[in-house]
């Protein structure tokens, strides 16, 4: 039996002709497929391309109808552009490294309407992954929405004492100081006292009026040795007092700190009764956040959304890092990159640039954008990436706008800052929450800046108008109360307006402070004509909290003082009757001794 | 249907006469291969090239295909784990991989894909036990239930296809 059948070359030869034939008749089109899905997980966002073709004799793919659908707002596309050419590396693609020398992109168009809304990209993707927890940090987030409650409104509030925070703590401190009191009772159990003062009576009874002639030497031998025992026993048990007596203190301090965590649950509930009745603040920074918040958290949410990838395809150091596998019928499991060093990565585009005409809009003008150094392992590239886009318009009386960038993955801890500068410009108009009003900033100056090293991040972003305009919102008209009235008055007589949010800390849940000129004033406007309204319906919220508070906590705090006061008062009695036994005892010791020292122990 | 036609020839062909049960066993051993790991790789090139230029038989590595398949989507949990403990959670090899992934045409097998690796090193493992058990059912088929399936209208009508012939072509010496 021969082990090769030679005869089976022919097939393996026909297959590879296949997999030419195949290539050169639907390559494209496959490469075209795999890079609209894998970019499309990649980015978190549908990536579309109408026409790819792979030209290998010059090393380089030309696409035309890119477009990459803005992950916030699936009607519009981030960014489209009619042709790109990539310009390949040959080489490194043996290694199936994607080195792109150049990259230019024409016909670029940003924030375009889609013909039809862009697919959710609903899996469980990184991209995905992130924007879901980008869009239920930026939910839960609530920053004080004005409430702008119509004042005389504010009567009375009905509140269910099962919400209210005081009580459940009081509730949980009440079966606390009983668990506290039924570990004393059984460490008092366990002293037993009773018996100890009793075989101690017994003893001085029957040693009463004896002597050692009456006793005799063995009887007053035994005696005194009685009395050793009896006395080594008192000493012992006031031992056992003294330990017990540092676990009820201990047990009393757990408690009291229970009773002092009750007065700030309490003022959480004034807070949470306060809430209730939307009462408007009258602090600056609660009306700037109402006014701005959502606003800034848009913006916001964007540059963490894009952090975060840039984080995850372009993470620091030279370790393996795993990325999801390619979609397929069977599981697509985990690829994993192994970067080292003085080798190249597996994606790296040194060089791209593009220019583009926004025909209308704030940010219309001709543009010339760079970036070069995008890279999956940047430690390898050893240079941050750097991205730039600034608008030419020079002599055409529409201002500046620049935008740059770096990210720095290079070394171990990432540092990534963008600045968006725009003087002059066309500011984009925006919704008033609280109010069916929108507010049309007419020409200014805005600015970003952002800034994160690590997963600390620091952001500032200001606007500056001076010819500001407030519109209805046809969308939400509806009657105004009173004090909505009062604020949309103020407001609507503003020409000025000068915002400026700054926001701090972990990059995924940091501290939002918005200020604005609108902020004094409207407070002080507000303060006028409904402070004292307000501080009575606080009075009331409060009221209303102490009532339901004060009948349950009082009796926690009466039963944590007498648990405390029973205590004590054993312990002292414990101790006086111990030391009264011992007493006893060494009178008696005395007499048969003849005045000797009592040995202890 | 000349396909299924053929496929179905051959299946049976492999099982009654069509090599020894060594060679049918093999087949079925490198079949396997192909169902359990994900088909469009590299080594799957490799595998279909021994299959056709090894002396094993053909039918045997339909019949492993297709046998492994649905096990191959089955077990893709587990060569997924497999696949992650050498690739990321087994520091003694990564000096290995860093070489493979750094060196021309090995990252084109998706070696650095955890289903793969975990798929293939899974069929290494078990390309011998295979070929054992496909030996022993193959030999135990041929003296038990061979004979009757021979003698059946079923086996006659498939056999006697002009469609047959082109199988013929590879049939094990």
């Amino acid at each position: 039996m021969r082990l090769v059948r030679w005869q089976g070359l022919v097939p393996l030869v026909l297959l590879l002709l296949l997999v030419v034939l195949f290539w050169l008749l639907f390559g494209d089109r496959v490469v075209r497929e795999t890079a609209s899905e894998a970019a499309t997980k990649a980015l978190g966002t549908q990536v579309d391309i109408a026409t790819l073709e792979v030209r290998e004799g010059e090393s380089s793919i030309e696409l035309r109808g890119l477009a990459i659908a803005d992950p916030f707002d699936l009607r519009r596309n981030l960014i489209a552009a009619e042709r790109i050419r990539v310009e390949l590396d040959a080489g490194p693609l043996l290694e199936k490294k994607l080195i792109i020398r150049r990259l230019a992109i024409g016909g670029v168009r940003l924030g375009t309407s889609r013909a039809e809304p862009a697919r959710r990209v609903d899996d469980n993707g990184f991209a995905a992954t992130t924007m879901r927890n980008v869009r239920e940090w930026v939910a839960t987030y609530r920053h004080p929405v004005l409430a702008l409650t119509p004042i005389d409104t504010i009567r009375q509030i009905v509140l269910d004492p099962t919400q209210l925070g005081t009580v459940r703590a009081a509730t949980a401190l009440a079966a606390r100081a009983d668990s506290v009191r039924g570990a004393l009772e059984g460490g008092w159990r366990a002293l037993e006292l009773r018996t100890v003062f009793d075989s101690s009576e017994a003893l001085v009874r029957r040693l009463a009026g004896a002597n050692p002639r009456t006793l005799g030497l063995d009887g007053t031998r035994r005696a005194l040795t009685d009395i050793r025992r009896a006395v080594r026993q008192i000493d012992e048990t006031k031992d056992r007092v003294e330990a017990l007596h540092r676990d009820a203190r201990a047990g009393i301090a757990v408690l009291d700190t229970g009773l002092s965590s009750l007065n700030e649950a309490r003022r959480a509930d004034y807070a949470f009764a306060r809430g209730l009745l939307k009462i408007p603040s009258l602090e600056g920074p609660d009306i700037g956040g109402a006014l701005f918040g959502p606003v800034t958290l848009d913006r916001y949410q964007r540059v963490v959304y894009w952090a975060e990838l840039a984080q995850r395809y372009m993470p620091p150091g030279l370790r393996p890092h795993a990325r999801d596998g390619p979609e397929r019928l069977r599981a697509a499991g985990a690829t994993v990159a192994f970067p080292r060093a003085r080798q190249r990565p597996d994606f790296h585009l040194q060089a791209g640039e593009l220019d583009f005409v926004l025909p209308s809009g704030a940010a219309r003008g001709e543009f010339v954008a760079r970036l070069s150094d995008l890279t999956t392992a940047p430690a390898l590239v050893g240079r941050p990436m750097r991205f730039s886009a600034r608008r030419d318009a020079a002599g055409t009386g529409i201002g500046d706008l620049q935008v740059a960038g770096l990210i720095d993955h290079t070394a171990g801890r990432v540092r990534d800052s963008v600045s968006a500068v725009g003087t002059g410009i066309a500011l984009p108009g925006f919704a008033l929450p609280g109010l069916p009003l929108r507010v049309e900033p007419g020409t200014g100056t805005s600015r970003l800046d952002f800034v994160r090293g690590g997963d600390r991040v620091a952001a500032r972003w200001t606007i500056r108008a001076a010819d500001v305009r407030w519109l209805p919102d046809s969308a939400r008209t509806r009657t105004l109360n009173p004090l909505e009235s009062l604020v949309a008055r103020v407001v609507a007589g503003l020409r000025d307006l000068e915002v400026t949010a700054n926001l701090t800390g972990d990059i995924h849940s940091p501290s939002i402070s918005i200020s604005s000129n609108l902020d004094r004033t409207v407070a002080a406007r507000v303060r006028e004509v409904a402070g004292e309204e307000i501080a009575r319906a606080e009075a009331r919220a409060r009221a209303a909290v102490d009532s339901i508070v004060n009948e349950r906590v009082a009796p926690v705090r009466a039963r944590v003082t007498e648990v405390r006061a029973e205590s004590e008062r054993r312990i002292e009695e414990a101790r006086a009757r111990l030391a009264e036994e011992r007493q006893r005892l060494q009178a008696q010791l005395e007499t048969l001794t003849g005045g000797l020292p009592l040995p202890r122990g | 249907m000349l396909t299924l036609l053929k496929l179905l020839q051959s299946l049976i062909k492999a099982l009654h006469s069509e090599g020894t049960p060594a060679q049918v066993a093999a087949g079925v051993a490198l079949g396997a291969a192909l169902g359990l790991t994900p088909l469009v790789n590299l080594h799957n090139l490799l595998i279909v090239a021994l299959i056709l230029v090894l002396n094993v038989s053909i039918g045997g590595a339909l019949l492993g295909w297709a046998l492994f398949l649905p096990l191959g989507f089955l077990l893709d949990p587990l060569f997924h784990r497999l696949g992650r403990q050498l690739l990321l959670d087994t520091p003694a090899l990564t000096p290995i991989w860093t070489s493979w992934f750094n060196s021309p045409v090995l990252p084109y097998t998706n070696f650095n894909n955890t289903i793969v690796l975990g798929s293939l090193v899974a069929w290494l493992a078990l390309w011998l036990p295979i070929f054992f058990a496909a030996r022993y059912g193959v030999t135990r088929y041929r003296a038990t239930l061979g004979e009757r399936v021979r003698q059946s209208r079923f086996y006659q009508a498939v056999t006697a296809s002009k469609a047959y012939n082109v199988y013929s072509w590879f049939r094990p010496d």
